[in-house]
């Protein structure tokens, strides 16, 4: 649905170069959630407006449903643009307009008759939950409904894709996780690609299927959230995974085990079915090692389990060498770590 | 009761002509002001049509009218007014200077009010396919009316204040009461009447479009 290649991007303000991008390359498949993270000025925003063109890359490749948007003209472009919905940090609505004619700005735009208007328009607002707001004004809403409006406004011309930067990162836990539901929503029932941007990894996990990570204009990371989460390879990844999954020892635990003799400590991870599989029976059990639990975490991503466990395992090393065997076999990803 | 030579019929007189005045200018100067000032916008570089030619004659050329007494616009323009109303005095001749006067000023202001709409209305616009054109009509000037109508405010006053200058070239108003009879004559009452009409008109003037910028603000 969306290609990136090779995509740099050079800014020039005042005779000052700023790299933004580095040799960009991701692809987002038809359906997904795809989620891009990484700290201020990583380049995020920057990449996203390349999707819509709102800025061109320096070079390299931006294909959209099989265009390629280099080759457009302006007025090409901006039939395309009209397939794509972005929602904004700031929610960018007209303050002198009502939330009806803010929702029914796109259809303005497209010379759209009164009557078809209306009923996109009553549609769209039944569907974000918001109604009875038709002939408010943005100034009396919320930052929740806002961005309600701003989801209602930019689904208006049937986009196949939505890009959302920050859209929630004006908005309290609570509201956001409304606007996560309410944009799951938009890509189960309409089965629009999402694209969004983000620094809460949070985000990441509460709706995003795929994951990038970003890092002073580059991608240092990108797959599946559930493998990303599981074992990000790259520190800035790694620091990312820990604002919502601890898979690491907490300090006063390492602390306390560093006064033990500790022959083994080993960290197991284990995802979907297998989170909930009698692991640690088996272990005691089946191989006759002796095995306590150090630290335990399970998080829910994507709607499967994320549980990584950390043992402390004395026993005989035979028995050990078969346990590994098993958890392999079992698909539990094994590691031994030292304190 | 005062001693004055003037009559209540003359005061009537003058701020009809006072209105005349700075009505037909306001309307012109607000049209090509407008305009210009739109021009300015959106031909900057980074605007949304940069045309770095347009913008690089237009606003200079702004700047130097601007830097203009008003007083010395109306002698400079005399040849000027001429070939175009036929006659350098009276109220209609006093219209040309003050239309030259109040445009630049107006497409500043102008300028000032677009400027306020933040980039990510212009953002959201560019990302909906809105052509150039539609920025501007649907989202930039609806989300600066309020805004555009305290400017217009502040061009009404500084063309009330000017129009009392017009006396100069044989216009009438209620400024060349003030000069002719009032500075002149030694006619205080005269002076002192006149600087009252001109507060009022000014105090009606401000409050009326505070008001209007207000409503159109809220709803
Ligand atoms: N219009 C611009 N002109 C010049 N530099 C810019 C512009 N937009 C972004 N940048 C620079 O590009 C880099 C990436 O910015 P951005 O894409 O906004 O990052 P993020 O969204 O991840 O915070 C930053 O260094 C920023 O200063
Ligand atoms: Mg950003």
């Amino acid at each position: 649905m969306i290609i990136l290649e090779d995509i740099h991007k050079v800014y020039l303000r005042k005779k000052v170069e700023t790299t933004a991008l580095k040799g960009v390359s991701l692809q987002v498949d038809k359906g997904d959630i795809f989620g891009v993270i990484g700290y201020s000025g990583a380049g995020k925003s920057t990449l996203v407006r390349l999707v819509n063109y709102l800025e061109r890359p320096t070079s390299g490749k931006v294909i959209v449903d099989g265009q390629l948007l280099s080759d457009r003209s302006a007025h090409e472009l901006r039939q395309i643009k009209k397939d794509i919905g972005m929602i904004f940090q700031h929610f960018n609505l007209l303050e002198s307009k009502t939330i009806y004619q803010n929702v029914a700005m796109p259809l303005i735009l497209s010379k759209k008759g009164k009557k078809e208007i209306k009923e996109r328009v009553t549609e769209l607002l039944a569907f974000v939950g918001l109604s009875d707001k038709a002939n408010s004004y943005p100034n009396e809403l919320s930052g929740g409904q806002k961005q309600r409006v701003g989801i209602a406004r930019a689904l208006a011309s049937n986009p196949k894709i939505l890009l959302c930067d920050e859209a929630t990162s004006a908005l309290d836990p609570q509201t956001t996780q409304s606007i996560l539901d309410l944009l799951k929503k938009v890509n189960n029932e309409y089965g629009i690609t999402i694209m969004l941007i983000t620094h809460e990894m949070s985000v990441i996990q509460k709706v995003c299927n795929k994951v990038a990570v970003m890092e002073e204009g580059e991608i240092i990371e990108q797959g599946s959230v559930l493998d990303v989460f599981g074992h990000p390879k790259h520190t800035t990844s790694k620091n990312f995974v820990q604002t919502v999954v601890r898979t690491e020892i907490p300090a006063n635990i390492k602390r306390k085990l560093a006064e033990r003799e500790v022959s083994t400590l080993a960290k197991l991870e284990m995802v979907g079915d297998h989170a909930t599989e009698p692991v640690l029976q088996a272990l005691i059990n089946t191989f006759h090692l002796d095995v306590s639990v150090v630290f335990t975490n399970m998080t829910e991503i994507q709607d499967t389990t994320l549980a990584i466990w950390y043992l402390q395992i004395e026993g005989k090393e035979s028995d050990k060498r078969a346990a590994w065997q098993f958890l392999e076999e079992q698909n539990v990803r094994y590691e031994e770590v030292t304190v | 009761m005062f001693d004055t030579n003037i009559t209540l019929n003359q005061f009537v007189e003058a701020i009809g002509d006072t209105f005349y005045m700075v009505g037909m200018s306001l309307l012109l100067g607000t049209i090509i002001g407008t305009i210009f000032g739109i021009l300015i916008v959106v031909t900057k570089p980074g605007g949304i049509i940069p045309f770095p030619i347009v913008y690089m004659i237009l606003n200079p050329i702004i700047n130097i009218i601007r830097s203009v007494p008003f007083i010395i616009l109306i002698v400079a323009l005399i040849p000027f007014t001429r070939s175009i109303v036929g006659t350098s005095i009276g109220n209609n001749a006093a219209i040309v200077p003050l239309i030259i006067f109040i445009t630049p000023f107006i497409a500043r202001l102008v300028e000032n009010s677009l400027l306020e709409v933040g980039p990510g209305i212009i953002e959201a616009a560019e990302s909906m396919g809105a052509t150039p054109f539609q920025v501007i009509w649907h989202f930039i000037l609806p989300e600066a009316f309020g805004s555009l109508i305290l400017s217009l405010t502040t061009a009404t006053i500084s063309l009330v204040g000017a129009s009392a200058m017009a006396g100069t070239v044989g216009a009438g108003g209620v400024g060349n009461i003030a000069i002719v009879y009032g500075y002149q004559r030694f006619d205080s009452f005269a002076m002192f009447s006149t600087v009252v009409i001109l507060i009022i008109i000014v105090q009606v003037i401000q409050s009326t479009g505070n008001k209007l910028a207000r409503m159109i603000r809220r709803n």
